[in-house]
């Protein structure tokens, strides 16, 4: 946004973003396009475009003499492939949108994100998807996915289970990718019920860009999703930092390990459940994979938001849990050290852990213990510590991946009696806990 | 009327246009935009990783995909990137966001943003210019305007500068193949100021002067890199009926006006081609047909190749074209080459065309009956015929017809590389960019240039007048001096020149004269580095070796590269003086009590040429002498 003098002054000479304009500043001729203000930098620098391509910025003055040149042009909006339209007779495909920059186009003149609805916009950006589905897009949300909360899980799981009851053979989620892995581990749970696969997908690089991941890793979802073979929710990205395949990794088993790279995600504790290669668009599944048996979905979106997640650290204050347990919250997943530890013998009393837990427990809050290895499985029997721990009632939760731990505690507390959740915690439900871990996954 | 004034006006009446790109390296220790070293690409080391990439024309700012961006996606092409750890990090390869702007590099573009009189905007806005030539493998390049409207003194003319840009370097190209083109990913984001002239040049020949002008200019900062690839001039031609054509990355500023010339030559050639191609309604382009089977059994190497590895072959008619594409354009071009070169995009070797000598190819009288009943083709009509696998075929076919097409509108707008560097012919990379390929690099902060930062530009900012009269000062020779100033060696020059009792006019005969010399006797006094230059020159203001035993040191690195001091000693160079030559001096007095002054520095300088300077012998020896007398 710009400042005062300079929407002032524009809306004096009825001059938008967009038009072009001339002005002179200290006796010296611009003319451009009027671009809009970035967030940042200075408000009372006016940007604009040059004709060779290239903003500039000239400080505003009090005497800068703004003129309208002409309005701004009609830019030719029309998608590349406009004629391509959705081919009813093959297998339809919900795709759902969240957000982020996948499946939308950024207007960099008003600077907002526009999703592509209709197929023919779909298609005309990303061609592959032609012949592959018969996709109908639903906008759902536009939501950063750090912004996304439990609300936002239960409402695309219920749109999921209308999809497939109205004739989708699969379900594709775009999405923003920060806290995907929080949301496939949620759908996982809330949709353990359906009869073909619930794909999210995401953008490392957005789609405004020519090298964006986001076409390939949508037409792989697609190319998953369309053939509606496994009851699995998952997410598809790039498997490695090549154009090369997409891997489709098991919602519960899942976490975003880089900041920026492409194959951002990887399964631990597990391995990818079908890959899609870049070039032919072929799926290869692995053995892992649930087969498709039932026929209606039904959805169990119900989710009780008051669990929490807590890292181990040194010099850790345990008061964190009495905070928790003042505040009415009823479940605690605990990110210990190494094999599921959190300090219980040290020389200072205040950082003992041992009580809190105690009181926490008797007070009814269920905790769950994991381990901020991510990799690898916990284990109450090996040191005193974690015996100590677990004999507290602390529930040790295998090779269960902290986050997914929260999200499941959660969904247990919904839609389960207290006696349940404290069993099935350690249990495996959706696939978030293996039996065995072999040397491959790591 | 002088000689320069005609060729204005003949170009004038040609209506000759030509603007300059040069594009230069700055020498940073790091990239632009992270903290990699800016070293560039090491020789003859394998890659540590490799990865693969497809990239695809995304809509600008404004809403449009640029041409040669759709063009480049229609290719369908692969790139693979070549990682070394030294020289790349996630940013380079698209994995990671930028870091801030190198402020190093900041300082030097604003310099030479001062020195060319540029208005240089109060906030820079970094943006992205859409690439998908696979060169970058974020599929743009980050540039920064860094000033407008500046001007140039050439010749004595004001040359308009109309912008200058902050970048980054692009991948360099390893090779490309039918699979992909490989780059190494070293280079990528090394900074580069682009400097550009308006389209006014006036001749070939003001073009190169001011390619020059340019070049020296950018050299006087100190800040700029050396050697191959380093500075590139693109160069952008027209005439009149012509059309912009940029010809890209010529390395060789001195032979910049053979190709503009060239470049005028084909545009000519092509305008005529069009106007007799619309006179006689020709150039009608034909279906195009599948001739494999036809060609089935061919002995014809290239496409019995093709087809032995399951590709095909195809062919179309072009009406009334027989003659034509075998017309010479440019030397050794003809208009079957411009063809073929559209074809290549395609991910095809070429062409084979009716006007050229089929039987030589090996096609048998029965084959090129059979290929001309199957497209109708008259004695009037030329074929073209394309070989590949039929992926390949299908997009290079249509690449060619397009080119064919293209014959009715004359010139098209293209951007082209050098074909043959020797001939200064060209041939076309890809449609010459529209300009809706920006937008702006939203992972980066516009940057605010403060009073400080232009004072600081301001003063270090080079003046190449005022270094030309310095220079004529100290070297008492105009000519000498404006070939210095243009020569690789200037910075090197006033490096030698800041140390003690060094004789800068022999310093001077040494950079150009000398090393002229000695490079036509067969020395590769080029591959001396300036390092050792440097060296060698702080030995001679030490007084460590003489004038000739410099010219013998050069002769003796440009074969084998050694430290100067280990030199002295085994080649024998080091000087005699002082002491040591007052007792060489002395023992030849004795020797020959009657020899006068002359024969004496004779025979003194017949055994010891190299190692005793003729001044102080000739010092020594009046010393001596008159301390003989009294």
């Amino acid at each position: 946004m710009y400042g005062t003098d300079i929407l002032n002054a524009l809306r004096k000479n009825k001059i938008s973003i967009g038009d072009r304009i001339t002005f002179t500043v200290q006796g010296k001729e611009y003319e451009g396009i009027l671009m809009p203000r970035p967030e940042t930098g200075d408000d009372s620098t006016l940007i604009i475009k040059q004709d060779d391509g290239y903003n500039v910025g000239i400080k505003y003055h009090d005497g800068t003499i703004l003129k309208i040149e002409s309005k701004k042009a009609e830019g030719n909006k029309k998608s590349k492939n406009a004629k391509m339209e959705a081919d009813q007779k093959l297998p339809k495909v919900t795709l759902l949108y969240t957000g982020g920059t996948i499946g939308s186009k950024i207007d960099y003149l008003t600077g907002g994100v526009r999703v592509l609805t209709t197929p023919s916009e779909l298609l005309g950006e990303i061609p592959e998807l032609a012949g592959m589905a018969n996709i109908e897009v639903k906008d759902l949300m536009h939501t950063f996915s750090e912004d996304i909360s439990h609300t936002e899980w239960s409402k695309i799981a219920e749109a999921a289970e209308t999809a497939f009851n109205t004739g989708s053979v699969g379900v594709v989620i775009t999405m923003g990718t920060d806290t995907m892995h929080y949301t496939s581990a949620a759908l996982s749970f809330m949709l353990q019920n359906i009869p073909g696969p619930v794909v999210i997908t995401g953008a490392q690089r957005s789609s405004d860009r020519g090298s964006s991941d986001a076409f390939t890793n949508l037409a792989c979802a697609v190319a998953i999703a369309a053939q509606g073979k496994i009851a699995e929710v998952g997410i598809c990205m790039h498997s490695t930092s090549s154009d090369k395949q997409c891997s489709f990794i098991r919602g519960t088993k899942v976490r975003k390990m880089h900041t920026s790279r492409r194959d951002a995600f990887k399964p631990i504790n597990s391995t990818v459940l079908a890959t899609v290669d870049i070039e032919t668009y072929k799926v290869e599944y692995g053995e892992e994979c649930k087969k498709t048996t039932k026929k209606t979905a039904k959805s169990y979106p119900k989710f009780e938001s008051k669990v929490a997640l807590i890292k181990m650290y040194p010099n850790a204050d345990p008061k964190i849990i009495d905070f928790y347990v003042e505040k009415g919250y009823k479940g605690i997943i605990l990110e210990g050290t190494g094999l599921g530890h959190v300090a219980i013998n040290t020389v200072h009393k205040e950082y003992s852990w041992a009580e809190r837990i105690r009181n926490a427990i008797g007070k009814g809050v269920i905790i769950g213990m994991t381990s901020q290895c991510l990799s690898g499985r916990v284990n109450p029997n090996v040191y005193s510590t974690a015996r100590t721990i677990s004999e507290m009632g602390v529930t040790y939760c295998e090779d269960m991946l902290p986050e997914v731990a929260l999200v499941k505690l959660g969904w247990l507390l919904a839609n389960h009696t207290r006696k349940e959740v404290k069993e099935q915690l350690s249990k495996d439900i959706v696939g978030e806990i293996s039996s065995r871990i072999t040397y491959k996954e790591m | 009327m002088n000689n320069t004034e005609n060729d204005i006006r003949r170009y004038s009446e040609i209506g000759f246009m030509c603007g300059l790109e040069i594009h230069q390296r700055l020498s940073t220790p790091n990239k632009l935009f992270c903290s990699c070293s800016s070293r560039g690409e090491k020789e003859n080391t394998l890659p540590e990783a490799e990865i693969s990439r497809y990239q695809r024309a995304v809509a600008g700012e404004m809403g449009e995909t640029d041409r040669s961006a759709e063009f480049e996606e229609k290719r369908k092409a692969k790139f693979i990137y070549h990682i070394h750890n030294d020289t790349t990090c996630l940013v380079d390869i698209d994995e990671e966001p930028p870091h801030q702007l190198n402020m190093d590099a900041l300082s030097t573009a604003l310099c030479v943003a001062k020195s060319l009189y540029l208005t240089i905007p109060d906030e820079l806005e970094p943006m992205r210019k859409e690439v998908v030539d696979g060169s970058n493998p974020s599929a743009f390049q980050r540039t920064i305007k860094m000033g407008l409207d500046g001007k140039l003194e050439v010749n004595g003319r004001n040359v308009v500068i109309t912008g200058m840009m902050l970048e980054e370097e692009s991948a360099g190209i390893i090779s490309k193949s039918q699979s992909g083109t490989t780059y190494d990913t070293s280079r990528i984001g090394i900074p580069l100021v682009e400097i550009d002239t308006d389209p006014y040049l006036r001749s070939p020949t003001e073009a190169r002067d001011a390619a020059l002008r340019i070049g020296l200019l950018l050299r006087l900062t100190g800040k700029v890199q050396r050697g191959i690839g380093s500075i590139r001039q693109d160069v952008n031609v027209s005439i009149k009926g012509g059309a912009r054509t940029e010809i890209k990355g010529l390395q060789e500023v001195s032979s910049l006006d053979k190709f503009v010339e060239n470049e005028i030559q084909r545009q000519q050639a092509l305008i005529q081609i069009k106007d007799e191609v619309i006179a006689k309604k020709i150039g009608a382009v034909g279906k195009t047909t599948d001739l494999s089977n036809i060609l089935g059994h061919t002995t014809v190497r290239i496409i019995q190749n093709e087809l032995k590895n399951g590709g095909i072959v195809l062919g179309f008619k072009v009406s009334g074209f027989n003659g034509l594409l075998g017309r010479e354009i440019n030397p050794q071009r003809r208009l079957g080459s411009e063809v073929s070169d559209y074809a290549k995009m395609g991910g095809v070797k070429g062409i084979i065309h009716s006007d050229e000598h089929l039987e030589g190819y090996g096609f048998t009288m029965e084959e090129i009956r059979g290929i001309k009943e199957k497209l109708s083709i008259s004695e009037k009509d030329a074929f073209i015929l394309i070989a590949g696998s039929s992926e390949k075929v299908s997009i290079a076919t249509d690449f060619a017809i397009q080119r064919v097409k293209l014959v009715q509108s004359g010139v098209p707008l293209e951007t082209r590389g050098v074909s043959n560097a020797d001939l200064y012919t060209t041939r076309f990379m890809r449609p010459l960019p529209s300009g809706s390929r920006m937008y702006p690099e939203t992972d980066l902060h516009p940057v605010e240039v403060t009073k400080t930062m232009l004072d600081e530009a301001q003063a270090s900012a080079p003046n190449p007048e005022k270094e030309e009269k310095t220079l004529l000062k100290d070297i008492g020779n105009a000519a000498t001096a404006k070939q210095l100033m243009l020569s690789p060696y200037y910075s090197l020059y006033k490096s030698i020149t800041s140390l003690k009792n060094i004789d800068k006019q022999f310093v001077a005969n040494v950079l150009l004269q000398k090393f002229t010399e000695l490079r036509r006797s067969g020395f590769s006094v080029e591959k001396i580095s300036e390092d050792r230059l440097l060296e060698l020159f702080t030995a001679y203001s030490e007084r460590k070796i003489t004038k000739q035993g410099v010219e013998e040191a050069l002769k003796e690195i440009s074969k084998n590269d050694v430290a100067i001091s280990e030199l002295l000693k085994t080649a024998n160079l080091l000087r005699i003086s002082g002491k040591d030559l007052e007792k060489i001096v002395k023992e030849f007095m004795a020797k020959s009590s009657d020899a006068d002054k002359n024969s004496l520095i004779r025979n003194i300088m017949g055994k010891y040429r190299i190692n005793i300077d003729g001044e102080e012998l000739h010092a020594t020896l009046e010393k001596l002498i008159k301390w003989k007398q009294q």
